[in-house]
């Protein structure tokens, strides 16, 4: 049994007394894949794509997800990692950034976050346009699609938790 | 499927992206899909374990019910290639699929069980509004008979096919009929 917390835990929040910390054991294997997945989107090892941009990807995925707890955490990974303060708080408040490849990233963020039916040609290869390599448009894809899963799982084990109190 | 990005050479592919290749299925290395994805080894390795311990794992939710969350979530992104190759899988699990074409025609309201009614409304409340779900949706799911861990399955198998579609969905489109309908997730 994993006795450690991860970002999951700590962003629902889950404590090792609770069952539903306990429950999440049961699936070992997806805890460890679900927090590996995590190291390796911010993995400063990927190349074209900076660990910034991603945090702000994220942010921003999140804000537009409502998952507030989610987006704290990956505001303070911003803060911690002594990201630009204006590029944060425009992301923030779902404002465009001056930073014309980030912009591209955010926009294409959102629309798949929102409405992943629209993804296309057309926007990855505007992506290819903005001077990303396949990999870093990999890499981000991953990240965005990643993020909806992160989101999802959070949320459902938050309303787990919230009917263990309630019960 | 036909990849909008060019795929990794098999033939020139390192030990790294092979591993995370076979970690997912068989057949991905001869998937345009997987290939697109092998240009980031660690982190398709990484959601090939999540996916199949997600998908795989013995106990808890019946795998046919973990196939119609699946369904449903992938329904209601419209990613129709995803959707449709995990109606197939429900449908050789369970052994029908009156469920599955209700799925299809709207997927509100959908179920021939109180059971898969539950885990359906459940599936497309995670898919299209995770901010909005809460206990009372668990109590709802407790009702019908579902245990804490299939809960948890099911919550996995939503958000897993949260991801998967969004990566079908924009690394490519698909080919049919059946061109790689093997396992393509």
């Amino acid at each position: 049994m994993t006795s450690t917390t991860d970002v999951i835990d700590a962003v629902v929040p889950l404590a090792p007394d609770q069952p539903t910390w306990t429950l999440r054991r049961q699936r070992e294997k997806v805890l460890a894949a679900t927090q590996g997945s995590y190291d390796a989107m911010f993995s400063p090892a990927v190349e074209g794509i900076s660990v910034t941009e991603r945090l702000l990807v994220a942010l921003h995925a999140c804000r537009v997800s409502k998952a507030d707890s989610l987006a704290a955490h990956y505001r303070d990974r911003l803060l911690a990692e002594g990201a630009d303060a204006a590029a944060v708080a425009s992301v923030d408040a779902g404002k465009p950034v001056a930073d014309a490849r980030l912009q591209a990233m955010l926009a294409f963020t959102g629309k798949l976050i929102e409405r992943p039916i629209e993804g296309d040609k057309a926007a990855v290869q505007s992506l290819a346009a903005s001077g990303l390599s396949t990999p870093a448009i990999v890499a981000m894809s991953q990240l965005i699609a990643f993020l909806s899963y992160q989101i999802r799982v959070a949320a459902g084990l938050k309303a787990l938790a919230a009917l263990e109190v309630s019960a | 499927m036909e990849a909008w990005l060019d795929t990794v050479n098999v033939d020139t592919a390192t030990p790294e992206q092979l591993a995370a290749l076979d970690e997912m299925s068989p057949q991905a290395r001869t998937s345009p899909y997987f290939l697109v994805l092998a240009h980031q080894p660690e982190i398709l390795l990484q959601r090939s374990i999540a996916f199949n311990a997600i998908m795989f794992a013995p106990g808890g939710m019946p795998r046919a019910e973990r196939e119609l969350g699946a369904t449903v979530e992938s329904r209601v992104n419209g990613c129709v290639y995803c959707a449709s190759v995990h109606a197939q899988r429900f449908e050789q699990l369970a052994r029908r699929n009156d469920v599955i074409s209700q799925v299809f025609e709207e997927p509100e309201g959908a179920g021939t069980t109180e059971r898969e009614k539950a885990i359906v409304e459940f599936s497309i409340r995670l898919g299209a509004e995770p901010d909005k779900v809460t206990a009372d949706d668990m109590r709802k799911l407790k009702d019908v008979g579902l245990g804490e861990l299939e809960i948890l399955d099911l919550i996995h198998s939503v958000a897993i096919f949260a991801w998967a579609n969004r990566l079908m969905l924009n690394l490519g489109e698909p080919v049919f009929p059946e061109a790689e309908a093997s396992d393509v997730s």
